[in-house]
């Protein structure tokens, strides 16, 4: 029986993967648009990559575009592998498959 | 563990946040385009302005930067791996617009000078709303704004047309272009 996964199955981060996940591979997004794109908060949306980034789900880039800095998330193939695990197990609940 | 309901809501939340990148995805794309457009059109009046005999000569010249242009953003827009046959697409929905274009107005209408400076792009304008109805609302609001500006320096810019056209359509097309990235 295929578990969730508890890292991704928390609400924003659910978000957040599935924003990432919607990309083609090796697509990041910039943190202020991945901010918009989940509803998030600044302090809310870094502290929950920081979780995604310590389980391996994502990688976080941090780059100056001149002065301004510039942290852009990407899915690793980890993370799109557990989102897709995640997904399937959300479906077989859905179908019953599981109790 | 969770119930079906959960499980459900949590697709469903998935589906939203799935649906906002696309659409996202699909203004950044669009934006540059029409940002290009705007600015490429903006050139085109003004050099129309300059050289009123040229007229032809200069619109070719733009069209041709600008399908070019477009179908290089479409091509390394980095949409997947369905970027070559969308930009193949895009190409033929160019070649067919240009020719019911022609069409309508060389061979149907026979439009004057003034007539054809306000055809072509209250025509693209059509197009632009047409997208707005399965890309979004953004393209839309573009499409109105500046049909209506087009339409107002139709009437009222008179002699000054093409300087009012650089204004309102090459400057509607690039403002709303940057709207469409911020959104």
């Amino acid at each position: 029986m295929a578990e969730l996964d508890e890292i991704i199955h928390q609400p924003l981060r659910l978000r957040i993967m599935a924003a990432l996940n919607a990309l083609p591979v090796a697509t990041g997004l910039e943190f202020a648009r991945l901010k918009k794109l989940t509803g998030a908060t600044d302090g809310n949306l870094g502290a929950h990559i920081e979780t995604l980034a310590r389980a391996g789900y994502v990688a976080v880039d941090k780059a100056f575009f001149g002065k301004k800095p510039q942290t852009t998330v990407t899915a690793t193939a980890a993370g799109r592998g557990a989102f897709a695990r995640h997904v399937a197990t959300l479906q077989e609940i859905i179908a019953g498959k599981q109790p | 563990m969770i119930d079906s309901q959960q499980a459900s809501a949590a697709l469903n939340d998935i589906n939203d946040v799935v649906q906002r990148v696309r659409q996202s995805r699909i203004y950044q794309n669009a934006s540059l385009i029409i940002v290009m457009w705007g600015v490429l059109v903006f050139v085109g009046y003004l050099a129309n302005f300059t050289w009123p005999p040229q007229g032809y000569t200069i619109w070719a010249v733009v069209d041709l930067i600008g399908i070019a242009g477009s179908i290089a953003i479409a091509a390394f827009s980095g949409i997947g791996p369905g970027a070559g046959a969308f930009a193949l697409r895009l190409l033929v929905a160019f070649l067919l617009f240009i020719a019911f274009g022609i069409f309508c107005s060389a061979v149907l209408g026979h439009f004057g000078p003034r007539q054809m400076l306000v055809f072509w792009p209250l025509f693209t304008m059509l197009f632009y709303a047409l997208a707005g109805l399965w890309f979004g609302y953004a393209f839309i609001v573009i499409a109105l704004c500046s049909s209506a500006l087009i339409v107002t320096a139709y009437f009222y810019a008179g002699p000054a047309l093409l300087l009012w056209m650089a204004v309102v359509h090459g400057g509607a097309l690039v403002l709303g272009g940057l709207w469409m990235r911020r959104i």
